[in-house]
């Protein structure tokens, strides 16, 4: 499903692989850019370009320690993308525990009216 | 053989629900596709929706009525979409959107969803008949931009983070 490729969108920002690689390798630690280099293994214009636009989404945040810009995770953005998956399971879930409820019924009423 | 998308197996990106249901494959099939039975699920526990219309074709559209309980307001919420795929104690296969209570679909975010809350999803709901009295029932959401897992992984860090963060305080 085509999704309108907005920087400013948090879904857009995680639907690319490397930028949830540096989401997981930035998660737990406040990490300057060098560091997240050499975690990833990929070169600093292409780190930097990820960091840039996890930014502009809010999941990423910097601190300025002296010299240093320490990046970190900033997990607020992804609030509505958990929300959407528990909702999803929450409202399926009870949907289908209601309908086997009413379905067990009737099952029952069957079975009661041609017993094999 | 069909090719659609639909025959491949689901990615990782994709919202699953499986439950066993404790009826036949007939039944079940009659729970989603009999607009008096719909109607007798498709709502908070121990309300019947209000009302239900099926057109069970491919190409047909639905329409299903959810009422909040009374304590939360009461109010009518709609659902429409159209079937892709019916293949009979098998497979359904439909988009699902918000709707008003004529099928005009409607923006999630007219009615305050975030913006990042699909407008239209696409399900599919498969029926395996296990016994005459059971059957495995998977509800399946796709396209999600994202994995389940990753999103879960990642709020708990960030969660135990947080707490961290707070007991240091």
């Amino acid at each position: 499903m085509a999704r309108p490729t907005s920087t400013l969108d948090p879904f857009a920002a995680v639907a690319e692989p490397r930028r949830r690689r540096v989401l997981e390798t930035l998660a737990g630690k406040e990490l300057p850019v060098n560091d997240l280099v050499g975690l990833l293994g990929w070169n600093q214009p292409v780190v930097s370009k990820h960091l840039g636009v996890l930014r502009e989404v809010g999941l990423v945040s910097v601190r300025h320690d002296g010299r240093q810009r320490l990046y970190s995770l900033q997990g607020e953005q992804l609030k509505p993308i958990h929300d959407w998956v528990t909702n999803f399971e929450q409202f399926w879930g009870e949907r289908l525990d209601v309908m086997n409820d009413y379905l067990r019924d009737m099952q029952k009423r069957e079975e009661k009216k041609s017993p094999k | 053989m069909s090719t659609s998308p639909s025959s491949m197996p689901p990615k990782k990106e994709d919202l699953v629900v499986t439950r066993i249901i404790d009826a036949s494959v007939e039944l079940a099939w009659k729970a989603w596709t009999d607009p008096e039975h719909v109607m007798r699920w498709w709502g908070p526990k121990y309300y019947a929706s209000p009302s239900c219309k099926i057109d069970l074709r491919e190409g047909g559209k639905f329409l299903f009525c959810m009422r909040a309980p009374q304590d939360q307001g009461g109010q009518d919420m709609y659902n429409t979409g159209v079937y892709l795929r019916i293949v009979p104690m098998q497979r359904l296969e439909f988009t699902m959107s918000l709707s008003d209570k004529e099928g005009n679909v409607i923006d999630p975010a007219a009615i305050g969803m975030p913006a990042e809350f699909p407008k239209e999803v696409r399900m599919v709901i498969e029926f395996k008949s296990i016994r005459d009295d059971m059957t495995e029932l998977t509800v399946t959401e796709y396209d999600w931009p994202v994995s389940p897992m990753f999103v879960y992984a990642l709020a708990g860090m960030q969660q135990s983070i947080d707490k961290l963060a707070v007991s240091l305080k």
